[in-house]
C-alpha cells in the first residue's frame, strides 16, 4: 500500500516538472539571454555557462548602443511610459464605460440586449488587421492617428468587451434581493449602484481591470500600425533592434524581461482575483 | 382604520396571467396571510406592493394615497425577504440602521433604535458580525429587525421562515405576533406552510389560479373551506376523501360510505343526488378497541405518531383507507397496530364537495363564537 | 429479514494537513429481525457516514459490521443483501421509471410477469403510477424521490437503507405515505435503516430512533422512550415539536418542602415548582443548580395555577399552540382543544410533576423524569 503511494507520489512530480519545464524554460532562458552579449547568445552550441554583462539593461536606459557598425538611439523609456499611459487610460476608461453597461446587461431585459452584448464580444473574434486598414484611413481623416487618444479609442476593443462579459457575470452572481432591500430601505437607484452593486462585485471589477491592463499591454498590431514612434509601446518598440546591423538578441531580450516585469508582479500580487475572475465571472457572462 | 387597500391589481408576464383583478384591504395592526401552493404569485403581489414591480393595472394605496409610480424608496414598506438579503459587506448593526440612515437620522438616535429593535429580536449580541458570521436564525432576526426598525406602515414578509430549521421556526412562529403588534402595521405573510398561515394571519388569503379563492379568518377557512383544494392545502394529515352520493331516505338524508349508511345533517340538502366528495377531517374520526352503536370495523395497518398527535392508518375489508388522528397518550393502547378496530365518523363535520369542479357543495353552520 | 449489528463501528476522515475527524465515533447498535432504525441527527453528526458504511459505500475504520450472523464488512456492496434508496435519487437516466424499479429484481432473474406485479403494487402504494412509463429528467424531485424510495423497496432485501427518502415529498402527501411505507416495511418484516434530520419523520417510522451528534450516539430508543426520558439535553431538545421548554433552575427548600426555583432570561429568581413528591426516596437529588425542561403538551391549562398572560395564541385546526409568559419565563404550551384569549390576556397553567425534566449544567446528563418518579411513587 505505502509503495504504491510514493509511486505515484514520483509519477506526479515528475509529470509537474516536465510541465514546468516546458512553460518556464523559454522565460528563463530569455532571463539569461538578456546578461549576454550577442556572441555569446549566437556561439553553438548554446551554454547556460557565461560572464553575465549588465550591457544590455544599461544601453536600454542610457538611450545608446554601440555597435560594431555605430551608435544607435534607442527609445525604450519612452517607449515604457507609452505603455503605461496607454493600457491604465484604456482600462480607466473601460470601467467607467464597462462596468455600467455591464450592470445593465445583468440586471434589465431591454429589445436586442442579448445581441449588443455578444456583437460586443465579437470584436474579439474578428482578426484586428482586417479593421486596421479602414481605420488607418479614417484615422487619418479625423486627425487621430498617431495620437493617445486614437489609439486608447482602439484599445477599447480588447479592454471593453472583456470587462463587459466577466464584471456582468459577477453583476449576475448578486441577488438581486439585496438591492431591493436596500431601495426599499429608502436609498436611491444611485446610491444603491455605488454602496451595493459595485462594492459587492468589486473583486470581479478587479479581476477585469487587471486582464484587460495585460491584454492592452500585450497588444502589438494596433500600435504598430496606429502609432508612430513616440507614440508607440514597448511591444512595438522591441522592434527597433532588428537593426542593420543585425539583430540585437541580448537587448531584445533585456527590453521583454523589462516589459513583463509589471504585468507579472501585477498578475503575482493578484493572483487569487485573477483566477476566480477567469474562471467564475467570465464562464457564468 | 385601512392602512394598505389593493384594488383591481393585474401581472402577466407575456401570455402567463399571474393574476387578474384581485383586491382586499388590511388594517393596520392586521396581519393578512398569504398562503397557496407555489407559483400561484404570492411573491410577485409582494413585490408590486414594495414598488419593486410596476402593475400592468389597478392600484395600490397606503394610507389613502395612491402609490402607483412612487419608488420603493418612497413607500415607507419594510420587506423581509426569505434569502434574508442581508448586505454582506455591512456589520449586522449596518444592515439594520439602514433604512435610518437614508432618511439622515442622526447618530445617536440610530444607535438607540438599533440596540433596541436588536434587544426584542435577541441579536443585540451580534451587532458587530458580518453577516456570514451569523447562523441561519440570526441573519433571519437580521433581516426582520432591518424591516420593522422604522415603523413602517406596510411590512411585507416573503415566507420568512422558510430558510430556518425546524426549531427557530417553532420558536419564530410563537414570538412573530408579540413584535407584528408592537410594529402596528398593515402585515402580508407570505407562506407555503399552513401552519404559519393559521397561527400568524389575522385573514389568510388563498391565491390561486390569479385570483383569491378565499380571503377569511383562519378558523373559518379551516371549517369552511371554499374548495377541495383548500380543505387539501390546510391540515395534516390532509383531510379524507371519498367519493359518495347523499340521497334522501325514510331516516333523513344519509350518504353511503365504507359501505354503511350515515346520517348527513339537512343543511347538505343542496347536494342531494350529485355526485359528490365526502372530506372528513382525520381528527373527527374516532377509533376504539370497543364495538359500538354506530361504529365499523377498520383493520388498523400502522401508527404513525405526527408530534403531539398520533396518526392511525386505516383500512375496511374492501382495503378503503382511511386516516385517523388521536392525541399521541391515547395511541399507546392501539400498540404496533395490525389489528382490528371500531371506527366512528363524525358525519356533522364533514365538508361536502361536487366531484366535477372542486367547489364546496355545502357548508356546516358558521362556527360557534368561543365562550370566553 | 434479518438482524444487523454495527460492533464498536468506527470511522474517522483523515483529511491533508489537518487533524483526523472522528465523523463516527464507537457507535454500537443491534436491529430485531424486521425492525425499523432511524439514524436522527443534524448534518455532520455522522449518520449518513454510518448509512453508507452499511451500504459498503464507505471502509469500516475500525470496528465490525454484521447481516444475520455474517460479518460484511470486507464483503461488496452487491453482495451484502442491501438496498439503498439515495439521497440524490440516483435513478438511470435512460431508462423508464418502471424499468429503474424493476431493475434489480430482474437481474436476480425473477420473471417478467412477476416482477411487473411487484412494480405495479409498490407503485400504487407510492403513488407514482401515472409516471412508470416516464423517464426520470422528466419528472419532479418529489416524484424521483418516490420513484428511488420504490427501486429500493420493491426489492425485500435483507436490509434496506434509506438515506433521506421523504425529505422532498410534497406535504399533502407526508402523512398517508409515511403510514403505508411503515405498514409495508411492517408487513414484508423488512430491517430497515433510513437516516433523517427531521425529528418528526424519525418518530412516526421509527421502532427505534439511534440519535447522534457528532459522532456519537446520544440514545439509541423507542420514540415514546426518547421523549419520555431523554439521556441527556440534546436528546431532549432536538425531540419534540415544539421543542421542550429548557429554564435554568434550581433545587432547593421552601418551607421544609423541596422546590424547583426558576430563573428568567436576566437571571432573576421568577416563581418555584414543587417537586415535594420527586426524587427524594425513588432517586437522589442533590440541591444546587439544574437545567429544567419541560414538555410543552404535558402543561395544562387550569382555572387556578400559576397565571401566565398570552403572547401567542394559535389554533391550527387540531391543536393550539400557545406562548405564555409566567412571572418572566415564556412557556410553548400545546393542548388539542381550541383556547379563547388573546395576545395579552391572562392564562392560568399548572405544570404537573410528570411534565418536567431536569438536567446536570455542565454535561447536560438527564437526572430525572418527572415521569419516572411519578410512576414509582405510585
Amino acid at each position: 500500500m505505502a509503495s504504491k503511494i510514493s509511486g505515484g507520489a514520483v509519477l506526479r512530480a515528475a509529470a509537474r516538472i516536465i510541465v514546468l519545464l516546458f512553460f518556464l524554460f523559454p522565460i528563463f532562458w530569455v532571463f539569461l539571454m538578456s546578461f549576454q552579449t550577442n556572441q555569446q547568445i549566437l556561439r553553438i552550441p548554446p551554454s547556460i555557462f557565461f560572464t553575465p554583462t549588465l550591457e544590455n539593461y544599461t544601453a536600454l536606459f542610457s538611450g545608446r548602443l554601440q555597435t560594431a557598425s555605430g551608435s544607435l538611439d534607442i527609445a525604450f523609456i519612452k517607449n515604457l511610459l507609452n505603455s503605461i499611459i496607454l493600457s491604465s487610460c484604456s482600462v480607466l476608461i473601460a470601467l467607467i464605460l464597462g462596468v455600467p453597461a455591464a450592470y445593465a446587461f445583468a440586471r434589465f431585459k431591454f429589445r436586442l440586449g442579448e445581441n449588443i452584448a455578444f456583437t460586443l464580444l465579437s470584436f474579439r473574434f474578428a482578426p484586428p488587421l482586417l479593421v486596421l486598414v479602414p481605420l488607418v484611413a479614417y484615422f487619418q481623416m479625423i486627425g487621430l492617428s498617431d495620437t493617445y487618444i486614437g489609439l486608447i479609442w482602439v484599445y477599447q476593443l480588447i479592454c471593453l468587451p472583456l470587462i463587459l462579459w466577466i464584471v456582468r457575470g459577477y453583476f449576475e452572481d448578486i441577488s438581486p434581493d439585496i438591492e431591493h432591500a436596500y431601495r426599499v430601505d429608502g436609498h436611491s437607484w444611485a446610491k444603491t449602484f455605488f454602496k451595493i452593486a459595485i462594492p459587492l462585485a468589486r473583486p470581479g471589477i478587479a479581476a477585469a481591470a487587471l486582464l484587460s491592463f495585460i491584454f492592452a499591454w500585450n497588444n502589438f498590431v494596433f500600435a504598430l500600425i496606429l502609432a508612430s514612434a513616440d507614440k508607440q509601446p514597448v511591444t512595438v518598440g522591441a522592434l527597433a533592434f532588428v537593426t542593420s546591423a543585425g539583430i540585437q538578441y541580448g537587448i531584445i531580450a533585456a527590453a521583454i524581461v523589462l516589459s513583463v516585469t509589471p504585468t507579472l508582479l501585477l498578475a503575482l500580487y493578484a493572483q487569487r482575483y485573477l483566477v476566480e475572475g477567469l474562471s467564475l465571472g467570465a464562464v457564468k457572462g | 382604520m385601512t392602512r394598505l387597500e389593493i384594488r383591481n391589481l393585474s401581472k402577466s408576464f407575456g401570455s402567463l396571467r399571474l393574476f387578474h383583478d384581485v383586491g382586499f384591504a388590511v388594517a393596520a395592526g392586521e396581519t393578512l396571510a398569504l398562503a397557496g401552493p407555489s407559483g400561484g404569485g404570492k411573491t410577485i403581489l409582494l413585490r408590486l406592493i414594495a414598488g419593486i414591480m410596476e402593475p400592468d393595472e389597478g392600484s395600490i394605496l397606503i394610507d389613502g394615497k395612491d402609490v402607483g409610480g412612487v419608488g420603493p424608496e418612497a413607500r415607507d414598506v419594510g420587506v423581509a425577504f426569505q434569502n434574508f438579503a442581508l448586505y454582506p459587506h455591512m456589520t449586522a448593526f449596518e444592515n439594520i440602521a439602514s433604512p435610518l440612515r437614508a432618511r439622515g437620522t442622526e447618530t445617536a438616535r440610530v444607535k438607540e433604535r438599533v440596540t433596541e429593535v436588536a434587544a426584542l429580536l435577541k441579536i443585540d449580541h451580534v451587532l458587530e458580525n458580518q453577516p456570514r458570521e451569523l447562523s441561519n436564525g440570526q441573519k433571519q432576526r437580521t433581516a426582520l429587525a432591518r424591516a420593522l426598525i422604522r415603523r413602517p406602515k406596510v411590512l411585507l414578509l416573503d415566507d420568512p421562515l422558510r430558510n430556518v430549521d425546524a426549531k427557530l421556526r417553532y420558536e419564530m412562529r410563537l414570538e412573530l405576533p408579540r413584535l407584528l403588534a408592537v410594529a402596528d402595521c398593515a402585515a402580508i405573510y407570505v407562506t407555503q406552510d399552513y401552519r404559519e398561515a393559521m397561527g400568524l394571519g389575522d385573514l389568510v388569503g388563498i391565491l390561486r389560479a390569479g385570483r383569491f379563492e378565499q380571503i377569511a379568518p383562519p378558523a373559518e377557512i379551516y371549517t369552511r373551506p371554499r374548495s377541495v383544494e383548500i380543505a387539501r392545502l390546510f391540515g395534516d394529515p390532509t383531510i379524507n376523501l371519498l367519493p359518495c352520493r347523499p340521497e334522501r331516505t325514510a331516516e333523513g338524508l344519509q350518504v353511503e360510505i365504507f359501505g354503511r349508511p350515515m346520517p348527513l345533517p339537512l343543511h347538505f340538502a343542496a347536494a342531494e343526488g350529485r355526485d359528490c366528495l365526502i372530506g372528513v377531517r382525520p381528527e373527527h374520526v374516532s377509533v376504539g378497541l370497543q364495538n359500538g352503536p354506530g361504529s365499523l370495523p377498520f383493520e388498523l395497518n400502522a401508527v404513525t405518531p405526527l408530534n403531539v398527535r398520533a396518526v392511525l392508518f386505516l383500512r375496511d375489508a374492501a382495503g378503503t383507507e382511511l386516516l385517523a388522528t388521536c392525541p399521541e397518550d391515547d395511541a399507546l393502547a392501539f400498540g404496533r397496530g395490525h389489528h382490528r378496530v371500531f371506527v366512528t365518523i363524525d358525519t356533522s363535520r364533514a365538508l361536502l364537495f361536487d366531484r366535477e369542479n372542486g367547489q364546496t357543495l355545502a357548508l356546516p353552520a358558521a362556527a360557534q363564537p368561543l365562550a370566553a | 429479514m434479518a438482524t444487523l449489528v454495527l460492533d464498536h463501528l468506527n470511522k474517522i476522515y483523515k483529511p491533508r494537513g489537518r487533524a483526523p475527524v472522528k465523523a463516527v465515533d464507537d457507535v454500537n447498535l443491534a436491529s430485531a429481525d424486521g425492525e425499523i432504525i432511524g439514524l436522527l441527527g443534524s448534518s455532520g453528526c455522522g449518520k449518513t457516514s454510518t448509512l453508507r458504511m452499511i451500504a459498503g459505500f464507505e471502509d469500516v475504520s475500525s470496528g465490525t459490521i454484521r447481516i444475520g450472523e455474517q460479518p460484511i464488512q470486507q464483503t461488496a456492496p452487491a453482495r451484502r443483501g442491501v438496498a439503498m434508496a439515495f439521497e440524490g435519487y440516483a435513478l438511470y437516466p435512460p431508462l423508464k421509471i418502471e424499468d429503474n424499479i424493476g431493475f434489480a429484481l430482474l437481474r436476480q432473474r425473477m420473471p417478467r410477469a412477476e416482477v411487473r406485479k411487484r412494480v405495479r403494487d409498490i407503485a400504487e402504494l407510492l403513488e407514482i403510477q401515472p409516471i412508470l412509463e416516464r423517464y426520470p429528467p422528466t419528472i419532479s424531485a418529489g416524484q424521483q424521490q418516490r420513484a428511488s424510495l420504490a427501486r429500493a423497496l420493491v426489492r425485500r432485501a435483507p436490509v434496506s437503507l434509506l438515506d433521506e427518502p421523504m425529505s422532498q415529498l410534497e406535504p399533502q402527501l407526508r402523512a398517508i405515505l409515511r403510514a403505508r411505507i411503515k405498514d409495508y416495511l411492517a408487513a414484508h418484516q423488512m430491517t430497515t435503516v433510513f437516516v433523517t434530520h427531521d425529528q418528526t419523520e424519525a418518530i412516526a417510522l421509527a421502532d427505534r430512533i439511534a440519535v447522534m451528534e457528532k459522532g456519537v450516539l446520544q440514545q439509541f430508543a423507542s420514540p415514546a422512550e426518547l421523549k419520555e426520558r431523554p439521556a441527556n439535553l440534546f436528546v431532549a431538545s432536538f425531540i419534540g415539536e415544539p421543542p421542550m421548554n429548557v429554564v435554568q433552575a434550581e433545587i432547593g427548600t421552601t418551607r421544609g418542602a423541596r422546590v424547583v426555583q426558576l430563573f428568567d432570561r436576566a437571571g432573576e429568581p421568577s416563581f418555584t415548582l414543587p417537586i415535594g413528591g420527586l426524587g427524594q426516596d425513588q432517586i437522589p437529588l442533590a440541591p444546587g443548580k439544574v437545567i429544567l425542561g419541560i414538555r410543552p403538551h404535558r402543561i395544562t391549562l387550569a382555572d387556578q395555577g400559576l397565571q401566565g398572560r398570552i403572547q401567542s395564541n394559535q389554533w391550527l385546526g387540531d391543536q393550539t399552540h400557545l406562548l405564555i409568559e409566567v412571572n418572566g419565563i415564556p412557556l410553548t404550551v400545546v393542548t388539542h382543544r381550541r383556547i379563547p384569549g388573546r395576545i395579552g390576556d391572562n392564562l392560568a397553567i399548572e405544570i404537573p410533576p410528570r411534565a418536567l425534566h431536569l438536567f446536570e449544567p455542565a454535561s447536560g446528563r438527564a437526572l430525572l423524569h418527572g415521569g419516572d418518579a411519578v410512576r414509582a411513587a405510585a
